[in-house]
């Protein structure tokens, strides 16, 4: 098996597909998880609970698209691994930062919806199954729900103070 | 026959938390070595992990493997020991620009002549990290730094021509920006029997240059494969590689076609034909007995 | 007749007077003598003046000797540069080649006037066997085998063995040689004669030096890779592993430089392998970090020390003990690293297995303390039986530790058991950064003082080795001797002529140095007026190490002068016989 096997859309069938929308809510559970604990124990909290709850977030959809697998394909050995996957909803690494705002973790997140949903779109056109493209037209429309969502909240979010946490902190240490 | 156990990359990542600053290049860098390692499908205790010091090199210990994490520049030694006492485990070596090419820069040589089967993978961001952002052996010329107040003075050190010029017969190089393609790469590098290098320019968030950042990376990268690359004639590798500090080109530069025999299978050649007839351990003093 | 015959011989390298020295001393070995060479050079690589001394006898040999029985100078140019290391007394019987012009009652040695000199035709006698001057080497042989009555057939088969392996024009020509100087001998004997009894044949003997026998003891301990890099005088160390580790499925790396050199065996210790390195002072220098690595890590490893004269290159051929301090304290950070040193040939062997044992039961590197002159020199030893030494394995984890490991779990000794890659369930990383017990990187004061602890007191059990310390003599004498290396074998002679002229001495030789076993020294010290630490070292390198952690006698000095001014028995015992007047006083 290869670290890098790219998707064959055009063969993909139902069951591939949900194991795949599995895998990719998986992927954006642990990144954001990562970048929690990165927030955490560089001292960032209001960033590491709001990367907590993305984690959280991910969780429910990808227990969800779990329980649906299951009831249409019982423990069927999937075909599609995680390794065919590269950050499709995850965020990038370089999205964390140092001192990173609320706002900023907003604005990650909704770069991945709208990372998420540009990913489904592409592969829709090159889906061979109905079912599986009406099962990716669905999960685009909920990354558009979701970018809805995070629209609101960073509505609601404190502007970023004018001077950030870069220009108060100490000096980076030596080690 | 029992099939080989279904390792995810989260299989070979340890729980421990890095310090590595939030958009750390050397994220990336640890995705895609965990992905590889799944693909290749060795468990994490066949693998060793050996490092020197600095920021990258903390890596062995944000995996499941057996790692050393060692003293600054002496990893591809200890590496290349473990290697030829147990040739059986997959040995990995990291560390950064300054473990690799400043301080332990005079054992890269030697690893690459003896070339046992070993995966070099270099974190590259011109710059030392842990220490608060002063010059490094790739560091530009001219490159402003704490120890280079009105810029540096000398020319940097171009690793894949380094490692070209003494033979090492697979060169790559790649950025956590291309997280497939150094995934891949570092997958290939593994696989390759002998000493593989790759060369990862992972940008240090904290102190790096603007224009080495992940996002310019995205812009300015381009694929050897993209380039008409031919990675089997060292000759057009050593042209690509003469680019380093000007251009980023990533992909295969090198895989030499008719690698030799590794270092570790010349030396069981050796032990199967002096192991026959030698005398038991406790009888090693006969050969100084006169009669 | 005499029953210990001390010869030295000098010459230029092309007069092969060393080959003539291994000649005389395997004969030794093949006739049932004991002996001892030393060799010493000049600096040159080719061709500059070189020596030997064989030191044979049908009792024990303990040290190259003093003041040379019989001497033989194929040059007085050469023979004076090796000035202390050849010296001629009163009873020294003279052999010198007739070219050099200088009349028997002329001779350039600065007020000795030997008890008998000898001009001889040696260079002719050559010209005649061989048709050069070259040969003169196997004419000397003859000449001492006619003197000395040492077995011609052993010689002869030596010299035979030497040669064939070339051409057998040439055995032909030796041959010729050394029946010339048999010949000249019995033509004219000698006014104080020097002939050695008869060896009495019977157990076969070993012949080997300190560097060959501790390459062998490692792989008798089970030692399975060696790296190193080459340096004098510790290289035939790193020589005989690649002769002969591959053949127990070992191997051995001749390293970029000597960090790699012990980088690698400490990346074979790593893997679970019983690794070595070997160098001399230079080398330990640039080992030194790994050797830090080695102790934060807990890993096993046999760093073996053959000190010649420092600082800096010093003078690598000659040998010197000044390396204490450097294998003590080269190390940042708060240390114990055991020392071993070995005082003869064949104890290097104990000496080196004990090191693997000491390394792989504390999981700690540990250095063994060779010197030039014990490294280099040849020696008639009796057989060693390997089947009175236990090998000792580092403890691993068994199931139930594997099931939940921590490579550095605070144990009751402070000794963990210890997994190697490979080993399922076993996984950690070892690190130079200071850890907790999982093997995680920490910063916190209060770990670092536990895993201090730990792994300063796992070496506690060291402290009460008492069978690492020998005591020879009176056990109640008021008059001392401590020495180390092979500065203890002329302390054993010295120890015996002491006595033998009546004084009430003991001896203490230390076989671990480091951590001092402060017990061992208190009981000899207590009934202690007055005493000599013996050694090497301008400092008084070990004398000091123990005024650091024993309460010394007031009495106790230092005896100490730089390497390549070896001590004779002798005048250690002016030095105690004045001691001991004092004492009376």
């Amino acid at each position: 098996m290869r670290a890098t096997r790219s998707i064959d859309f055009a063969a993909l069938s139902l069951q591939d597909a949900l194991d795949l929308a599995v895998l990719i809510e998986e992927e954006a559970r642990d990144r954001y998880q990562e970048f929690a604990d990165q927030m955490e124990i560089h001292h960032t909290p209001e960033a590491a609970r709001f990367f907590r709850y993305m984690a959280d977030n991910e969780e429910k959809h990808r227990s969800t698209l779990v329980a649906r697998r299951r009831a249409r394909f019982g423990d069927a050995t999937p075909a599609v691994t995680r390794t065919m996957l590269f950050d499709v909803e995850a965020p990038d690494y370089d999205e964390a930062r140092a001192f990173m705002t609320a706002r900023a973790a907003l604005e990650t997140a909704l770069r991945c919806e709208q990372k998420a949903e540009a990913f489904f779109a592409a592969a829709l056109p090159q889906l061979g199954a109905a079912d599986v493209r009406a099962l990716f037209d669905e999960l685009r429309r909920e990354e558009i729900e979701h970018q809805a969502l995070i629209r609101r909240q960073l509505a609601d979010a404190p502007p970023d103070p004018l001077l950030g946490g870069d220009d108060f902190a100490d000096e980076p240490v030596g080690q | 026959m029992s099939l080989p156990p279904n390792l995810t990359p989260q299989d070979f990542k340890s729980d421990l938390k890095p310090i590595w600053c939030p958009g750390c290049g050397d994220f990336g860098v640890l995705q895609a070595i965990c992905r590889a390692l799944a693909a290749i499908g060795r468990p994490p205790h066949e693998i060793a992990f050996i490092s020197g010091i600095g920021c990258s090199s903390r890596i062995p210990g944000y995996t499941a493997a057996y790692g050393f994490n060692s003293v600054h520049g002496r990893a591809l030694p200890i590496a290349q020991g473990l290697k030829l006492a147990r040739p059986e485990l997959l040995v990995l070596v990291a560390g950064g620009d300054g473990d690799g090419f400043s301080i332990g820069g005079g054992h890269v040589p030697h690893a690459v002549r003896r070339n046992d089967d070993l995966t070099y993978i270099v974190m590259d961001n011109q710059i030392y990290g842990l220490t608060k952002g002063q010059l490094s052996p790739t560091s530009p010329q001219g490159l402003h730094t704490v120890t280079s107040g009105y810029g540096s003075l000398e020319s940097p050190v171009n690793p894949l021509l380094y490692v070209l010029a003494y033979g090492a017969p697979f060169v790559a190089q790649g950025t956590p920006a291309d997280m497939p393609g150094l995934t891949a790469m570092i997958e290939e590098a593994i696989r390759f029997p002998g000493f593989a290098f790759v060369n990862v320019r992972s940008p240090c968030v904290t102190y790096g240059e603007a224009d080495q950042q992940i996002k310019i990376h995205k812009t300015v990268m381009r694929r050897l494969e993209d380039l008409d690359h031919d990675p089997g004639n060292r000759i057009q590798a050593l042209e690509k590689a003469e680019t380093y500090g000007q251009a980023l080109l990533t992909g295969i530069f090198y895989r030499n076609p008719a690698p030799r025999p590794t270092l570790g299978a010349v030396v069981r050649e050796r032990q199967q034909q002096l192991m026959a007839g030698a005398a038991p351990r406790d009888r090693i003093l006969d050969m100084f007995v006169q009669h | 007749m005499v029953e210990d015959l001390v010869i030295g011989m000098a010459g230029s390298g092309g007069d092969g007077i060393v080959s003539a020295g291994e000649s005389l001393i395997s004969a030794c070995a093949a006739m049932g003598y004991h002996a001892m060479m030393t060799k010493s050079f000049g600096s040159q690589i080719r061709g500059g003046e070189s020596s030997c001394r064989v030191r044979m006898a049908t009792g024990a040999v303990r040290n190259p000797g003093g003041t040379l029985d019989v001497a033989v100078a194929l040059n007085w140019e050469d023979f004076l540069k090796f000035g202390a290391e050849l010296p001629v007394g009163d009873d020294t019987l003279v052999l010198y080649e007739a070219k050099t012009g200088v009349a028997p009652d002329a001779l350039p040695l600065d007020g000795v006037t030997p008890a008998e000199a000898v001009a001889v035709p040696i260079a002719d006698m050559a010209r005649t066997a061989t048709g050069s001057d070259k040969g003169k080497s196997s004419v000397v042989l003859g000449l001492l085998a006619g003197w000395c009555g040492i077995g011609r057939d052993a010689i002869l088969a030596g010299i035979r063995k030497k040669f064939a392996k070339k051409d057998e024009r040439l055995v032909e020509a030796n041959e010729k040689a050394f029946a010339l100087g048999v010949q000249y001998a019995e033509a004219h004997p000698l006014a104080t004669p020097r002939t050695i009894e008869p060896a009495v044949a019977g157990e076969p003997r070993m012949l080997t030096d300190g560097n060959d026998i501790c390459a062998a003891a490692a792989i008798f301990a089970g030692c399975d890779f060696f790296s190193g890099y080459p340096i004098t005088p510790s290289t035939e160390v790193m020589q005989l592993f690649t002769r002969e580790i591959w053949k127990y499925g070992g191997a051995v790396l001749q390293a970029e430089d000597e960090i790699a050199g012990i980088g690698a065996a400490l990346g074979a210790s790593f893997g679970g392998k019983k690794a070595m390195t070997a160098t001399s002072g230079p080398g330990m220098s640039l080992k030194t970090e790994i050797m830090g690595l080695a102790s934060i890590a807990e890993l096993p490893l046999v760093v073996v020390d053959v000190q010649r004269g420092g600082p800096s290159t010093g003078m690598p051929t000659k040998p010197e003990q000044s390396d204490v301090f450097q294998a003590i304290f080269s190390a940042h950070g708060d240390v114990v690293r055991p020392v071993l040193a070995p005082t003869c040939v064949s104890d290097t062997f104990e000496v080196t297995v004990e090191a693997f044992n000491i390394a792989e039961q504390f999981q700690t590197p540990v250095v063994v303390l060779s010197d030039q002159e014990i490294a280099q020199r040849k020696e008639v030893i009796e057989v060693i039986d390997t089947a009175r030494f236990q090998v000792v394995e580092r403890q691993r984890p068994d199931a139930a530790e594997l099931a939940r490991y921590e490579r550095f779990r605070l144990t009751a000794n402070g000794v963990s058991p210890v997994s190697h890659p490979g080993m399922q369930g076993g996984n950690y990383v070892g690190a130079g950064i200071e850890h907790d017990e999982h093997g995680d990187p920490t910063a916190n004061g209060r770990v670092h003082q536990r895993m201090n602890e730990k792994r300063l007191h796992k070496l506690d059990p060291l402290r009460e080795r008492d069978d690492l310390l020998r005591i020879e003599g009176d056990p109640s004498a008021p008059l001392a001797l401590v020495s180390w290396g092979s500065t203890a074998g002329v302390c054993r002679e010295a120890l015996d002529l002491a006595t033998a002229q009546g004084l009430r001495v003991k001896l203490l030789v230390p076989y671990l140095l480091y951590p001092v076993n402060e017990r061992v020294y208190r009981g000899f010290f207590a009934t202690v007026q007055a005493g000599l630490v013996v050694e090497q070292s301008y400092l008084g390198q070990l004398y000091r190490v123990l005024r650091m952690m024993v309460d010394v006698p007031a009495g106790l000095e230092s005896f100490c002068r730089s390497g390549a001014n070896p001590f004779r028995p002798a005048e250690i015992v002016r030095e105690l016989q004045l001691r001991a007047g004092k004492e009376s006083r």
